[in-house]
């Protein structure tokens, strides 16, 4: 299957600049005993799009909310280093983290309801970050609240300036949050999830907006994603977790259609697509945080596991332009 | 032909809306299904596909007897749903099993799951006392779960887990007919690929009629041999999954295949705005408002569903034609 039309080849026409937007390297997360990231390194070129895949539990939000520094309770340890635009992310203090935050870093959660306030109206949530990052007036706020409302698709954003979010269907909520995420021209959008509470047309809708006003801005993005199928479509890059690490990482034309790691292969194979004839599901579960495997964490679930599996964790190698970490690369 | 199992026979269901303030205020209606025809055969596998608020739960639940149609008629083989006796309606109850779309919330959570699954066998009398626990043991085994968890609680299991049960649940009184409102819907696609593989399996063992309610058309293109697409209350199209995968007649249909999302296709934005309230619908085709190919007439008289071809229903006044 080929993917490459699926995808802009933005990345490969960006000319690599000095330093990557967002350098992930030998990232590590723990929470009391359990580790619930090891090792995760990745780069994010300026104009990139990466999304992470993998089951529940991978560890795929939890890298999202690392980055935008919402885990930093005295219980949590990180190692290793986050660095965006060349500010070292882990050790920052947190009133610099405040100017990050839906500033530079924009965040789209995936229960749009949960994420609004019900109390305030969506007009005075779009004119926070304004007031707050970019300290414009009330009268300019509420301009600028109803240009970014317009930006995202919604219909006479001057009467829904004042509407409360229980009064917009679930699709426009979304909009409403992707218009607070973009209010400072964010370097850098996580969503996690977008649009997986909404109907598949309204997913199309809601995703070629994200991607168009990224594009617009020149911003990256960072999809938390479960659906492959959407990864090809919307993602330059793709990294594929597995139990808080990156087992496979690269041009997602490249990892979805040809993946290397044995769980890329398993995950593919349990997509239902249109017309699916077969389903093999990958045997067994994600073992718990409190009972990681000692070697390659996928070896229990792993058609291909020897021995060395189940006893030393495999290094990321690179192969085809792409990280991957498995003993066994055919 | 065999007479079939369900028929849909012109099924309306309106909820009347309350105004608060104003007295002698004529109640808004809001039209959750309008007309609705549907046939339904022995050992049919059906999928209900179409987006939030296209009437698809509401038409599940008019077909297990739950609510009551406003107008029109469910018949459960030959007998209307809403003038069956005591004893029928037990009957009923025995052979129309329902797996609820929240699986852990369908349960006791203060029950043991071998509790959870003996009550409709103790119900009905299937057994005696002294056979329920090989009974059970069964059970288990054929949805793949092991013995071991019949003296949990719900909470100890996993999201996968439960649904299992949740199918040992509705297989333990022997149904005939088993319906199920988004089986599979937020699992991740390895567990979700297991619990798609087991009902597939057991449907096709087994011979159950299956209605599967789904918004994912490739979830009811595995599952099922034939789809009904809803729109606002309305089927709009319904056939053989292979015929509607392959030439979608109606541009509901098509819009929906082109937004599923494909490794080999580019993300595709295939409608412009959101489903329209079901309270003041718009006068003729109640697609219209979204359609790309709508034309004055569409928005002129409102299109029934009528036969395409033999196997095939569409309700368009301009369906789309050619062979792919």
């Amino acid at each position: 299957m080929d993917c490459a039309v699926a995808l802009t080849t933005q990345a490969a026409n960006m000319p690599v600049s000095e330093e990557p937007l967002l350098d992930v390297r030998d990232f590590s997360l723990r929470r009391g005993q359990a580790v619930v990231l090891d090792g995760v390194s990745l780069a994010l070129q300026p104009g990139e799009t990466l999304g992470l895949i993998g089951e529940s539990g991978a560890g795929k939000s939890t890298l999202a909310l690392a980055l935008i520094g919402l885990l930093r309770a005295p219980e949590v340890q990180l190692e290793g280093s986050l660095r965006f635009r060349g500010t070292e992310l882990t050790r920052l203090k947190e009133a610099d983290y405040r100017r990050l935050r839906g500033n530079k870093i924009g965040l789209i959660f995936q229960d749009a309801t949960a994420a609004l306030n019900p109390c305030f109206t969506v007009g005075q949530q779009i004119a926070e970050p304004l007031k707050r990052h970019l300290g414009l007036s009330k009268w300019d706020r509420r301009e600028r609240a109803a240009e970014l409302m317009h930006s995202v698709g919604i219909p006479e954003p001057r009467l829904r300036l004042d509407a409360y979010p229980h009064e917009l269907s679930g699709g426009m909520q979304q909009r409403v949050m992707i218009a607070i995420a973009l209010a400072c021209n964010p370097e850098l959008l996580l969503a996690d999830e977008p649009t997986s509470a909404l109907d598949v047309t309204i997913q199309a809708q809601i995703m070629e907006l994200i991607l168009d006003r990224v594009r617009e801005l020149n911003s990256s993005a960072i999809f938390v994603l479960h659906d492959l199928a959407l990864g090809a479509q919307v993602c330059d890059r793709i990294a594929v977790m597995y139990a808080g690490q990156i087992v496979e990482e690269g041009p997602s034309e490249r990892v979805l259609a040809a993946p290397l790691h044995p769980y890329t292969r398993g995950l593919k194979s349990c997509v239902v697509e249109l017309g699916s004839r077969t389903l093999v599901p990958i045997p067994g579960q994600v073992p718990p945080l409190d009972a990681m495997p000692a070697g390659c964490r996928f070896a229990p679930r792993c058609p291909k596991a020897k021995a060395i599996c189940g006893e030393q964790r495999p290094r990321a190698e690179i192969r085809d332009g792409r990280q991957v970490a498995c003993w066994f690369i055919d | 032909m065999q007479e079939p199992i369900f028929s849909l026979l012109d099924v309306e269901r309106t909820y009347e809306l309350r105004r608060p303030g104003w007295l002698n205020r004529a109640p808004r209606q809001l039209k959750a299904l309008d007309g609705v025809r549907l046939d339904l055969q022995r050992g049919d596998t059906l999928a209900l596909v179409g987006e939030s608020g296209s009437g698809k739960s509401t038409l599940i639940r008019l077909m297990l007897g739950l609510e009551p149609a406003s107008d029109g008629r469910v018949l459960y083989g030959q007998r209307d749903l809403a003038q069956l006796d005591a004893e029928e309606k037990k009957r009923f109850a025995r052979e129309v099993a329902f797996i609820y779309q929240n699986a852990r919330g369908s349960m006791n959570p203060r029950m043991r799951i071998a509790d959870i699954l003996a009550e409709p066998i103790r119900l009905h009398r299937l057994c005696a006392e002294s056979a329920i626990a090989e009974r059970l043991a069964a059970l288990l085994d054929r949805v793949g779960l092991p013995a071991g968890l019949l003296q949990r609680f719900p909470s100890e299991l996993s999201g996968g887990q439960i649904r299992r049960v949740a199918i040992a649940r509705a297989l333990a009184a022997e149904p005939q007919v088993i319906m199920a409102d988004e089986s599979v819907a937020g699992l991740d696609v390895s567990v979700q690929a297991q619990v798609l593989n087991l009902l597939r399996d057991l449907c096709r063992e087994s011979g159950i009629t299956l209605v599967f309610i789904t918004h994912d058309l490739g979830v009811a293109s595995y599952l099922c041999e034939k789809i009904a697409v809803l729109y606002l209350g309305r089927i709009v199209e319904q056939g053989p999954t292979d015929a509607i995968l392959n030439t979608p007649r109606h541009p509901y249909t098509r819009a929906l295949l082109q937004a599923f999302p494909r490794f080999d296709m580019p993300l595709k934005a295939s409608l412009s705005g959101e489903i329209p309230s079901p309270v003041d619908l718009p006068k003729g085709c109640r697609f219209a408002g979204r359609c790309p190919e709508a034309q004055a007439a569409c928005r002129e008289s409102d299109p029934a569903l009528t036969a395409f071809d033999a196997e095939r229903q569409v309700a368009c006044l301009f369906p789309v034609a050619g062979a792919q």
